[in-house]
């Protein structure tokens, strides 16, 4: 019996009370400049209640970081909508192909520079992890829209060793008003959907992109617009990914006219 | 890693133990249990064939001696069944343990399973079904010091699938069984026992920012205790538990991060005699989940559980929407469970006498002021079940159900679900081995995939084979806010058993459907399936 007690005593050493009193839940923290493009890809539905919750950090992180964070809601999986006579649905068959590509389990979830599957809840911390690393490569992009079809034009410049992987190029649309459901299980029929996956421009996994150090690679496409798009809110995500992660990426709005090539 | 060299060395350990004594003598026992899955595609359902070929595959073995027990499991699902999540996937060795034996004292090293209590702040427990397995390995020490009182301490870190979860669980718990100090509640058939518990989490610091809040990071608590207090009085017939347990904060992934304690409280009450049985039983719950690893979600690392206030259905449209506890959220939950024999050669009871069980469950939101209800019904379940022989040959078992069911506090999204389930079951005696028991189900629903049939056949020829046919059907049609089409699909399955000795296969064709698997208010969502299964248990 007093072995036992011995025993407990002896634990207790190593335990303890944490009481974080009212008011000193939250820590300051600094904000880091960022070092290189992270690409955020969003794996969301219009039947996710808590996916709302993933798009509201994206903003935030938008917000704080500007362009240096590429977003992109695929929608797909098992809360992916892909529409009816009533309702407009934003899941596409190619969306469900990444779900299950990655072997994803719930949604919202995300892949950050496709260094794992990452919680919404841990968006924010992933995403800084990556700014503050280094880019091997610097891409540029332009996309005009002429005659029903975007031209896209993709510049590439190699800074440090030689990257090997695939370039994939996707077409984006913003501000579509569409059904989703919300947090507190309602369902929001004017909800404004950023970012959507529409499609990928160069095959489902891209093409091979090799590129060395000083070298300059520039490469050209062509999507043709799907009558379902709003043309005045697409915009073009490019980005070298290979075993390593995301390499680089960009994002470009699609410009009217052959101005938009100029860039 | 840590795990498996220190599990192998107990194992070695264990087999080079050598009994020196007649009475030492080490049994040696296990069994072997693998599922097997040869999988199709099926685009009507959802099928997606992952591989050729998947299974979960288990073999256990246990040795037995005076003073020293161990025990070792080998696990093999490197091509899993479909709905795992996915670290579920891998091989090896995954629990191993030795037991150290003196009188009633017992210390454990390694793997092992232990609940205080109902299991509020402390529950670990293997849920093959589920995937679960949330052992500690560590060590445990329990004592008996005196009669009627039992001391258990323990540490450890929890599985977690193929690795370790961060966090340190460290614990302890006494039960003192009173009666057994007082003669006079012997004399009396009264048994009166009491008990506590604690249990402390250690989990490092991390970085996790507030959803829409870049410039701030949480300060989270390193240390987060547990503790639990109950006593449970049985006197003839009647019996009470009571059992009361509070967290410290805990803020997670599962509570959003909030800094409020969490409570859960529960009364049971029953009563039990031949030919009648009482159950009343209600709790309240606030922001328990409490698990191991606080940003984790899914059904893995958690430290505690919450029995469940509803009945676990076997026949399959009544468990097709089955009640997932909300340890988070929290909950008011009731049951009242009523069951009576009626006599033989009694009006209701018949030449053979009748059966009834009555059961309702109901679930309800909370608030913050205690005993209020919140404004959103989770589950509700009404079920009458009547079993009564109508003929020497001919058993006849019937049951309703009225179920409303939350889905989107549940499963997310999809509304209250308000259903109506008949069931007849009835079991005709062919011949002294020969058995034969049809089920024919049907569920009505405006919401969700609408009706839903379901048929059975199983023809048993004792003492080895048993073949199964059915076909569940979902015949009404879906809502269109929720669903792209109608799912009027067919899922059926034929299934043959063969049981010889301590052998059991079965193999089986069919489809499954995409649905929730729960048990004790724990669900897994399973994927829908097509394919040959092949199932074998063998006990030695």
């Amino acid at each position: 019996m007093k072995k036992f007690f011995c025993i407990l005593a002896l634990i207790s050493l190593f335990v303890a009370c944490d009481h974080i009193a009212e008011g000193d839940e939250l820590i300051r923290v600094k904000q880091q400049p960022a070092q290189r493009v992270v690409l955020l890809e969003d794996f969301t539905g219009q039947r996710c209640i808590n996916c709302p919750l993933g798009s509201e950090v994206i903003e935030q992180l938008q917000e704080v970081y500007g362009d240096t964070v590429v977003a992109v809601g695929i929608h797909g999986g098992p809360l992916g909508f892909k529409g009816n006579a009533k309702n407009v649905g934003l899941a596409t068959d190619l969306g469900d192909e990444y779900y299950n590509h990655w072997n994803l389990e719930y949604q919202p979830v995300g892949l950050i520079n496709r260094h794992g599957v990452v919680n919404y809840t841990d968006w924010a911390k992933a995403v800084k992890e990556e700014l503050a690393k280094t880019a091997a490569i610097d891409l540029k992009a332009s996309a005009a829209l002429k005659d029903g079809s975007i031209y896209i034009a993709i510049e590439a410049v190699g800074k440090d060793g030689t990257v090997s992987g695939k370039l994939q190029i996707w077409v984006l649309e913003d501000g579509i008003t569409a059904m989703q459901m919300m947090p507190d299980g309602s369902t929001n029929r004017e909800y404004v959907h950023n970012h959507v996956f529409r499609t990928a421009v160069n095959g489902t996994w891209g093409e091979d992109f090799t590129i060395n150090e000083g070298e300059t690679k520039k490469l050209s496409h062509q999507q043709t617009v799907d009558p379902t798009w709003n043309t005045a809110n697409l915009s073009i995500v490019a980005f070298v990914y290979n075993d390593n992660g995301v390499e680089q990426a960009v994002k470009i709005e699609v410009i009217s006219g052959p101005e938009g090539l100029s860039e | 890693m840590i795990l498996r060299l220190t599990g192998l060395a107990c194992v070695l350990c264990a087999l080079s133990w050598t009994p020196v004594r007649a009475q030492d003598v080490a049994t040696v026992s296990g069994s072997i249990q693998s599922d097997m899955l040869f999988p199709q595609s099926d685009a009507d359902i959802g099928a997606i064939k992952d591989g050729d070929f998947n299974t979960n595959t288990y073999v256990d073995v246990l040795m037995q001696s005076r003073h020293v027990d161990g025990g070792f499991r080998m696990e093999y699902m490197d091509h899993p069944l479909p709905g795992f999540e996915n670290d579920f996937k891998g091989l090896g060795l995954s629990n191993a343990w030795l037991k150290f034996k003196m009188g009633d004292n017992h210390l454990t090293v390694g793997s092992f399973y232990e609940q205080f209590g109902s299991g509020f702040i402390l529950r670990t427990y293997e849920e093959r079904s589920l995937g679960i397995d949330n052992s500690l390995f560590g060590g445990r020490l329990v004592v008996k010091p005196v009669k009627g009182v039992t001391m258990k301490v323990l540490s450890g870190l929890q599985r977690r699938y193929w690795s370790m979860s961060e966090g340190v669980v460290t614990g302890a718990d006494g039960e003192v069984n009173i009666d057994e100090w007082v003669s006079g509640m012997q004399k009396h058939d009264m048994r009166l026992s009491i008990g506590g518990s604690w249990v402390n989490k250690y989990e490092k610091d991390e970085d996790i920012f507030p959803v829409g809040d870049l410039s701030h990071r949480y300060n989270l608590p390193k240390f987060v205790n547990a503790w639990d207090a109950r006593i449970n009085l049985n006197k003839g017939p009647w019996g009470v538990l009571a059992e009361y347990a509070h967290k410290s904060q805990d803020p997670s992934f599962d509570n959003q991060f909030s800094y409020r304690d969490g409570h859960v409280a529960m009364l049971s009450t029953s009563y039990s005699k031949k030919g009648l049985s009482v159950l009343l039983q209600a709790k309240r719950s606030e922001n328990m989940s409490f698990r191991s690893q606080r940003n984790m979600n899914g059904t893995s690392a958690f430290i505690n559980h919450l029995p469940a206030f509803t009945l676990d259905h076997t026949y399959a449209l009544a468990a097709l929407y089955p009640y997932a506890t909300q340890l988070a959220k929290g909950e008011w939950a009731y049951q009242a469970e009523l069951g009576y024999n009626f006599k033989r050669k009694t009006a209701l009871g018949g030449k053979y006498g009748m059966n009834m069980k009555l059961n309702y469950s109901y679930v309800r939101a909370i608030q913050s002021a205690w005993l209020k209800w919140g404004s959103d019904s989770y589950y509700q379940d009404l079920n009458v079940q009547l079993t009564r022989r109508l003929t020497k040959d001919f058993k006849l078992s019937v049951m309703y159900m009225n179920q409303r069911y939350n889905k989107t506090v549940i499963e997310g999204e999809g509304g209250m679900i308000h259903s109506n389930i008949f069931v007849a079951d009835g079991m005709f005696q062919i011949a002294p081995k020969t058995k034969l028991r049809g089920e024919l189900q049907y569920l009505q629903t405006k919401q969700d995939q609408g009706d839903w049939m379901f048929g059975l056949l199983e023809l048993s020829l004792a003492p080895h084979w048993m073949i199964t046919v059915s076909d569940m059907w979902n015949h009404g049609n879906s809502d269109m806010e929720a669903y792209d089409e109608n799912t009027h699909y067919h899922y059926y399955q034929g299934l043959i058993t063969y049981n010889v000795k301590s052998h059991r296969i079965q193999l089986g064709y069919g489809r499954t459907r995409a649905g929730y698997n729960c048990s004790g208010g724990v669900c897994r969502y399973v994927p829908a399936t097509k394919g040959v299964t092949l199932s074998y248990n063998y006990n030695f």
